[in-house]
């Protein structure tokens, strides 16, 4: 296996264009150290660790920037990150556990795309953007986009994940990110559901939603459908269950080891329907009713 | 393609080669016979092989060796100064807190790596810290007052 620790991002996306297929991008290690050693070693292994400027978190105008090697611990204990974008703070909160959160970096995270990956929902309702480098040059691309299948994103063989750009969410809006694992610490997400609403000056109604539902399709996905029906409409119970089996309608999951696909769409009715209910009360102070 | 690896562990400069391919586990373990640090899932989902690595807790078996370069490492070796034990290690033995002991050296790193941060541990900063750990003969409650133990005697109040 040849080994690389490229010093820029040039040099990392000449070596990819160099191997091609055979080359595997790796930072923190936490997934990639295991595929090396119980599924296939890849013909060369490119870390980009060494590569300067991408391990920062900087607020920019009203956008947080957080460079692909930053760790999820890093995420975590950013007071900005707690105050601003609790979604995603929740979400780096819970993802596996201390020590892995301290190697783990967002930016594997997100180029990982499994369908469970912790961040995903969140950064689906938060609608952030990943910088992408190409070595025809730079593009931005929002997540909605970027995620093409199990293990597979627009960046194919050939690009290099930045930065992601995450823009704050809307004033008097508020939201959850909601998992449900067997085991708390540890544990691969059997559902995960990020909500973000924003009630209307009126606080009866819902001026914006967002739905996003981790590990129940072949990428994270935005409950679209769901989020359409909601918005505009006046909140009460009945709209909030018929949400919640709407989303949970919108959802393809599989079965395997965690969990039926039937109990997956189940799960996701429940936590769509707790994450519109808290979230509903922790932006009016009301109750679903 | 083999690389030499010059890192520090437990304050003292070591050096040794390790493919790319290789995780800082085993190059600790098999290269450098620190055999203090045990391999358990070899996943990163049980805590077996923690280590301090400049200044925080890490899963040692999902780390490549190729980290180690200029890092500073502390494994469960470094811990007594010479016959007298860490008080982390001290407090486990004074609590009952090991049965069979292949997770012990893991959950002591990341209880020294908590009592470093803080010797006033919540009971949600002692379950975040251990958490990725697993026991499957103790049943935790005398790990938990361990750390109690130890933290009570790093800061002088027992």
């Amino acid at each position: 296996m040849n080994y690389f620790e490229p010093k820029s991002v040039d040099e990392a996306l000449s070596l990819l264009a160099k191997y091609g297929e055979e080359a595997k991008v790796i930072a923190g290690g936490t997934d990639v150290m295991v595929d090396i050693k119980y599924k296939e070693e890849p013909g060369c292994l490119v870390n980009i660790k060494k590569i300067p400027g991408l391990g920062a978190i900087q607020e920019n105008g009203g956008n947080l920037r957080v460079g692909s090697l930053v760790t999820i611990r890093e995420i975590e204990t950013n007071s900005i990150v707690r105050e601003r974008l609790p979604v995603f703070w929740e979400a780096c909160h819970q993802f596996a556990s201390l020590q892995i959160r301290n190697t783990a970096t967002v930016g594997g995270n997100i180029c990982r795309a499994s369908p469970s990956g912790e961040t995903l929902p969140p950064l689906l309702v938060l609608e952030a953007k990943g910088k992408l480098a190409f070595a025809d040059g730079e593009k931005s691309e929002p997540f909605d986009s970027f995620f093409q299948g199990p293990g597979k994103t627009t960046l194919g063989y050939k690009g290099l994940l930045t930065e992601i750009e995450i823009p704050y969410p809307p004033n008097g809006s508020r939201g959850v990110y909601l998992k449900h694992a067997v085991r708390g610490a540890m544990d691969i997400a059997m559902v995960g559901v990020a909500v973000l609403i924003t009630p209307d000056a009126a606080k009866s109604g819902l001026q914006d939603v967002r739905i996003g539902l981790g590990a129940v399709a072949p990428t994270p996905i935005r409950a679209t459908k769901t989020e359409a029906m909601l918005r505009g409409k006046p909140v009460d119970a009945a709209l909030v269950k018929e949400a919640a089996a709407m989303a949970a309608s919108e959802s393809s999951p599989i079965s395997d080891q965690r969990s039926s696909a039937e109990n997956r769409r189940w799960i996701v009715e429940a936590l769509t329907r707790r994450g519109l209910q808290q979230s509903w009360q922790a932006a009016t102070g009301k109750e679903v009713a | 393609m083999s690389l030499t690896i010059n890192t520090m562990i437990n304050g003292q400069s070591v050096s040794g080669s390790a493919e790319a391919s290789t995780s800082l586990l085993e190059f600790l373990r098999d290269t450098l016979e620190y055999k203090g640090t045990k391999l358990c899932c070899n996943t990163g989902e049980c805590g077996a092989c923690t280590i301090i690595y400049n200044g925080m807790p890490i899963n040692s078996c999902v780390t490549m060796a190729a980290d180690a370069i200029g890092a500073e490492i502390t494994t469960i070796e470094g811990l007594a100064d010479g016959d007298k034990l860490h008080p982390v290690q001290q407090a486990f033995i004074d609590t009952g807190a090991v049965q069979c002991g292949y997770c012990t050296p893991g959950y002591i790193i990341s209880v020294k790596a908590l009592l470093d941060r803080t010797t006033k541990p919540t009971a949600e900063d002692i379950e975040e810290a251990v958490s990725g750990n697993i026991c499957r003969c103790t049943g935790y409650n005398k790990i938990v007052d361990a750390i109690h133990l130890a933290a009570d005697r790093i800061a002088g109040r027992a």
